[in-house]
């Protein structure tokens, strides 16, 4: 049976199992309806110009796993990072693993979407904001919403600063052959208030995995969220990362996102501005060789004065990878005083890599700064002959080159030990044993 | 030539200027000094007919007549030169074409026949040799990349150029080193004359060991405070601006 | 204060009439309106053409009624009526048989209008000119002193007699009859045009020149332009275009296509000036049109457009990099007013090695238009040290128009080198203060700074056609300004 069949069939099931009277009913019925009618995208929609996910969808996925399993601390630690303390959201083959998890109520709430969705004390907040952000009409999206039930969920009420890092982590075990999930995110961050996420998905065996995800973020007036997502996943695995930003005045958020792992990824990124002054950060390093494909995929809509957006995307891509950036700047008549910047540089190593950029302005407001600039090249040339002039082999020279190129983006993270971790995995993925301390 | 009365400005709901009055007769070279904020550069501005400040009060007469209500445009044409301290870049605009622009638009104005094209390269000539200017610098994208010194210099072959009744350089000597400030002081001095008369705003003394000056003003929260001669211009050197921040 | 602001720049643009609205009462003969096999037969018979070129016609019409209209252009319209037009309209009076002199005197009139003085060019000696009215080449100059060097410069329906087997080897082989709906229709219906040949090693002494003009109401313009440049030769092309000011829409879907041998280098330059359609968005041209050019080994395409015109543009003048060395150039400065629509911009295709190209846009937005830039940059897997440079800036004048880029970029090599830069900025206060201060009024200081803005675009058009494009962007943008 075709998956989306599959998905349609297990539909009624599914809602047989989750509670058909909870008002939720009419919104997942909406969007499994919107699901219908679009379908999984396919080349011929120009958003999806770049990327195909036919030969993943030739899988025989299963969409809900037979049975729980568990894992131990010490298998996954070092997918944590376990060098500081951080609250933890973890996911088992998409069912939530209290054994792993270090959740609270104290003062924030960190928990479970399953418990948000159904306890009548979120119900107001879930009124509110649960599907507000999300887009009604993205066939992925609301396939997602359709099945929504379990995921992240977090909420940080008035002037709270988060006391330490939040990891929301989604494991596969590969207990089943092929299995799909679609994890279901919301945060939400009070006025004033801070917050750090951090995101992964990872997968533990070599069967194939689908993830389509959805997280929608809130940020109230004032408010600051940094949210890091680390991509390093299996070469079977494949994610379909859906996030949408919401933003009040005067807030400041940063998405960054970390593409080095993985078959086919694709990150939809999508910033809204309710409120003036406010500052949307979009920040990306892919690396990644053999057949890997990383699709990232932005938009910033500029709707009110005043704001300002800054896109930084950084590519490496060696073997038979193929990267793509599009990235939309829409600018409304209302958001005067715009700054928008947009930048998209590329590596391209091997003659089977490619690259397909398509950076967009779309302005409707004269009195506004914005530019993009996209670049694809090679390494310089002449840089490396003189670092091997000066006794750095080769190798060590190239992944020297490739950490600077990063590094702007490296820059921005703010948890010292992710920074690390992440130079750590980069290091890896150049074949180098380099410290980078540059 | 230049009459100020009782001129009273502010931007937005600010209060800059707080009735200035001044006299500059033709011939004449004044120094208007101050320490920052006081208002010197809203000063010249509003003689220029900058419209981001409101003139709220008072009148300014350029040989008699009442020019406040008049466009920038307008002002330029009856002669009056503004030397800005941030000079302003029009990318694909060379320094040739914007001046040919100018002079003809001004000579229309004033009822006269466009300058004849090798005319105007005569005048070019001579004027960007009196500046030290390369003939290069002339076809380059106006004050676009332009070195700090490229700035003022260029400011004032344009004023060469303009031959203006009334000449405001504002803040002309920063960034300057010591020797573009005594190129464009000299290009100043030469362009001196008994029927144009010279404002020269400025925050050091510098300057006015180049230009120098018959009056000296010191401008203080939105209002002349002391007038003198030259040696007030030295005083103020010597004594810093607490001195007038602490009289006032 | 007498204050000549944007927003009376803008007024006055909205109430600006254009110039070249006048309609020529010239005696036409026109077809009725309608498309149908026997209609393209009947243009062909017409025409007097082989049947080779019939059955290519008609080949290119079946494809046509196959396809359907592209949507995916950043514009709005409703679709023209393809049964509601005339596909023929021809000056009674023209005979491309006869010389200038024996132009019929009403269409000398019209050029004069139009600012295109025939007998003024003749006595220059510098511009070859071919004339199109509606859908008929009414005039081609200079025919004897080109002949001479072997240049071959006549109406495309001219050529498909006197040259059948030029035509025959070259036509549809740059934009294929199913290349595009447009293409395909153009194929099919096209009724005259420009045809060049410039043989090897020749460098055309003077500019060879074509002007379009729409005059007949409820026709549409189809011509077809063929120019090819033979081994180590040299053209630089010029093409201008006017219509009368109407209330309904017109249609002008032409097709362009270059062919530059090895060592060849064309210019080609285009001043658009089709009706824009009136302040209100009523009326104007539907300006739909494929030109594409080949270069071999070491040859050069370069096209630069203004495009002030039409009220819906759909243009992408591109360049097939196939041969090793070979260099594209895309210049344009698009401006749109009112409710003018733009969506235009280029392909630069690198197939060959070391292949080079060069994108400068330059797009200027007014009234309630809108402006897009579309852009491909292809580098194929052959293509080894392909370098690409793009610069695409837009201003805004107004808060009603808006300003796109979409820049499509796709590397298949590793030795690529792509570049690609877009700003969108307004006029500054600051900048026009500063030229008011130096006694230059808003209004010409205004035409200062687009100029500026536009400057590496002019730069690159033959000196005859700078000034003029000078002109006409001042023109459709304020005013007179000399």
């Amino acid at each position: 049976m075709e998956l989306k069949e599959k998905l349609l069939s297990s539909f009624m099931a599914f809602e047989e199992r989750v509670d058909v009277h909870s008002e939720l009913h009419d919104v997942r019925t909406s969007a499994i309806k919107n699901f219908e009618i679009k379908g999984f995208p396919t080349k011929k929609e120009e958003a999806w110009k770049y990327t195909s996910l036919n030969a993943i969808l030739k899988n025989d996925f299963t969409v809900f796993p037979k049975k729980d399993s568990a894992i131990e601390f010490n298998q996954v630690k070092k997918y944590f990072i376990h060098e500081i303390d951080t609250y933890k959201v973890v996911f088992i083959d998409g069912i939530f693993s209290s054994h792993l998890s270090s959740t609270t109520h104290d003062g924030i709430d960190v928990c479970l979407m399953s418990s948000a969705l159904t306890k009548p004390k979120y119900k107001m907040v879930i009124d509110n904001y649960f599907n507000k952000i999300a887009s009604k009409d993205d066939s992925l999206t609301t396939l997602n919403t359709a099945f929504s039930l379990e995921g992240a969920y977090i909420n940080i009420p008035k002037s709270k600063v988060a006391d330490k890092p939040i990891e929301i982590m989604y494991f596969s075990t590969g207990n089943e052959a092929a299995l799909m999930v679609q994890p279901r995110n919301l945060v939400i961050v009070g006025e004033n208030s801070h917050v750090q996420i951090i995101e992964r998905h990872q997968s533990l065996s070599e069967n194939p995995v689908l993830t389509n995800s959805v997280t929608e973020i809130f940020a109230q007036k004032r408010a600051i969220v940094d949210y890091y997502k680390i991509q390093n996943d299996d070469l079977e695995a494949n994610l379909i990362d859906n996030t949408y930003v919401s933003q009040q005045k005067e807030s400041h958020v940063s998405v960054h996102t970390f593409s080095f792992g993985g078959n086919l990824t694709r990150n939809n990124l999508n910033f809204y501005h309710f409120g003036e002054r406010l500052t949307s950060t979009l920040n990306g390093i892919t690396i990644i060789g053999e057949k890997q494909h990383v699709d990232h995929y932005t938009l910033v809509n500029h709707a009110q004065p005043n704001c300002e957006s800054f896109q930084d995307y950084k590519g490496i891509f060696s073997d038979r990878s193929t990267g793509v950036f599009n990235g939309k700047v829409y600018v409304e008549k209302e958001a005067q005083k715009t700054n928008a910047f947009q930048k998209s540089n590329n590596i391209v190593l091997s003659d089977k890599a490619s690259i397909n950029a398509k950076p967009q302005l779309e302005i409707f407001a004269d009195d506004v700064k914005c530019s993009h600039g996209c670049t694809v090249g090679q390494l310089d040339e002449t840089a490396l002959f003189y670092m091997q002039q000066r006794g750095i082999p080769k190798k060590e020279a190239k992944a020297l080159l490739m950490y600077a190129f990063s590094n702007a983006v490296i820059e921005n993270i703010k948890i010292p030990e992710l920074k690390k971790r992440i130079t750590t995995i980069i290091a890896n993925k150049l074949g180098v044993k380099l410290g980078f301390d540059l | 030539m230049l009459s100020i009365k009782n001129l009273q400005a502010s931007i937005g709901d600010k209060e800059i200027l707080k009735g200035i009055n001044l006299e500059v007769k033709a011939g004449e070279v004044h120094a208007i000094m101050g320490p920052n904020g006081a208002g010197k550069s809203t000063l010249s501005a509003i003689i220029a007919g900058n419209e981001n400040y409101e003139v709220t009060e008072g009148e300014i007469l350029l040989d008699n007549e009442d020019i406040s209500e008049l466009a920038p445009e307008e002002r330029a044409h009856k002669g009056v030169f503004l030397s800005f301290q941030y000079p302003v870049e029009i990318p694909g605009v060379s320094v040739t074409n914007f001046m040919k622009t100018a002079i003809n638009e001004t000579r229309k104005a004033n009822g006269q026949e466009e300058m004849p094209a090798n005319e105007m390269l005569k005048v070019i000539r001579e004027k960007s040799e009196l500046l030290e200017i390369d003939r290069k610098f002339l076809s380059r994208s106006l004050n676009e990349g332009f070195s700090g010194g490229e700035k003022k210099r260029n400011e004032i072959f344009q004023m060469a150029m303009l031959e203006p009744k009334l000449a405001i350089l504002d803040e002309t000597d920063s960034g300057l080193d010591i020797d573009a400030l005594r190129i464009v002081a000299n290009g100043v001095n030469k362009l001196k004359s008994d029927k144009n008369a010279i404002i020269v705003i400025t925050h050091y003394q510098r300057l006015l060991d180049y230009i120098v000056p018959d009056f000296v003003h010191v401008l203080y929260n939105g209002k002349i405070v002391k007038s003198g001669g030259a040696e007030l211009a030295h005083e103020l050197e010597d004594k810093g601006y607490d001195w007038i921040k602490a009289e006032n | 204060m007498s204050k000549y602001t944007e927003d009376d720049l803008k007024i006055e643009l909205e109430n600006k009439e254009y110039e070249y609205g006048f309609y020529t009462n010239l005696e036409s003969e026109t077809f009725p309106v309608g498309l149908n096999e026997d209609i393209v037969r009947a243009i062909s018979q017409k025409k007097g053409e082989p049947q080779w070129m019939t059955d290519w016609r008609i080949e290119a019409f079946r494809a046509w009624e196959e396809m359907i209209e592209p949507e995916w252009a950043n514009v709005r319209y409703e679709k023209p009526d393809f049964q509601a037009i005339s596909y023929y309209s021809a000056p009674k009076k023209a005979d491309p048989n006869k010389t200038l002199d024996d132009v019929d005197p009403e269409l000398l009139e019209m050029y004069k209008k139009l600012g295109i003085s025939i007998d003024e060019q003749k006595k220059l000696n510098n511009v070859a000119m071919d004339i199109v009215v509606d859908s008929v080449s009414v005039a081609t100059t200079f025919k004897k002193t080109l002949g001479e060097k072997g240049i071959i410069f006549m109406s495309i329906s001219e050529a498909i007699k006197e040259h059948p087997d030029l035509v025959r080897k070259y036509l549809g082989t740059v934009v294929p009859q199913r290349d595009n709906f447009y293409a395909a229709l153009n194929s099919a219906v096209f009724s005259d045009g420009s045809f060049c040949y410039i043989p090897k090693g020749v460098k055309c002494p003077m500019e060879l020149s074509t002007y379009f003009r729409i005059n007949q109401a409820g026709t549409g313009q189809f011509e077809r332009t063929l120019v090819i440049a033979d081994e180590g030769s040299y053209v630089s092309y010029l093409e201008g275009c006017t219509a009368p000011s109407r209330d309904e829409n017109q249609l002008h879907a032409a097709v362009v296509e270059l062919i530059a041998l090895d060592d060849a280098e064309i210019k080609y330059s285009t001043v658009q000036n089709w009706f824009p359609g009136n302040k209100d968005g009523k009326g104007g041209v539907f300006n739909f049109v494929t030109k594409r050019g080949l270069c071999e080994t070491n040859a050069k395409i370069s096209w630069t457009q203004v495009e002030t015109g039409s009220a819906v543009t759909w243009k992408y003048p591109s360049c097939v990099l196939k041969g090793d060395n070979s260099v594209g150039e895309f210049y344009s400065i698009a401006v749109t007013n009112n409710f003018q629509q733009a969506d235009t911009g280029t392909k630069m295709i690198h197939l060959g090695k070391n292949t080079k190209s060069t994108i400068i846009s330059k797009g200027i937005s007014a009234g309630k238009s809108q402006n897009s830039y579309r852009g491909l940059v292809q580098i194929s897997p052959r293509a080894e040290n392909a370098r690409n440079f793009s610069q695409c800036d837009s201003l805004l004048m107004g808060n009603n128009c808006g300003a796109h880029t979409f820049p499509y970029i796709e590397s298949k090599n590793p030795s690529a080198k792509i570049e690609h830069e877009a700003t969108t900025s307004k006029i500054g206060e600051d900048q026009v203060f500063y030229c008011n201060q130096r006694g230059i009024p808003t209004e010409k200081a205004i035409a200062l700074i687009v100029n500026g803005f536009s400057k590496d675009v002019l730069n690159k058009l033959p000196m005859e056609f700078a000034v003029e494009a000078q002109k006409l962007l001042e023109i459709s943008l304020e005013g007179s300004v000399g």
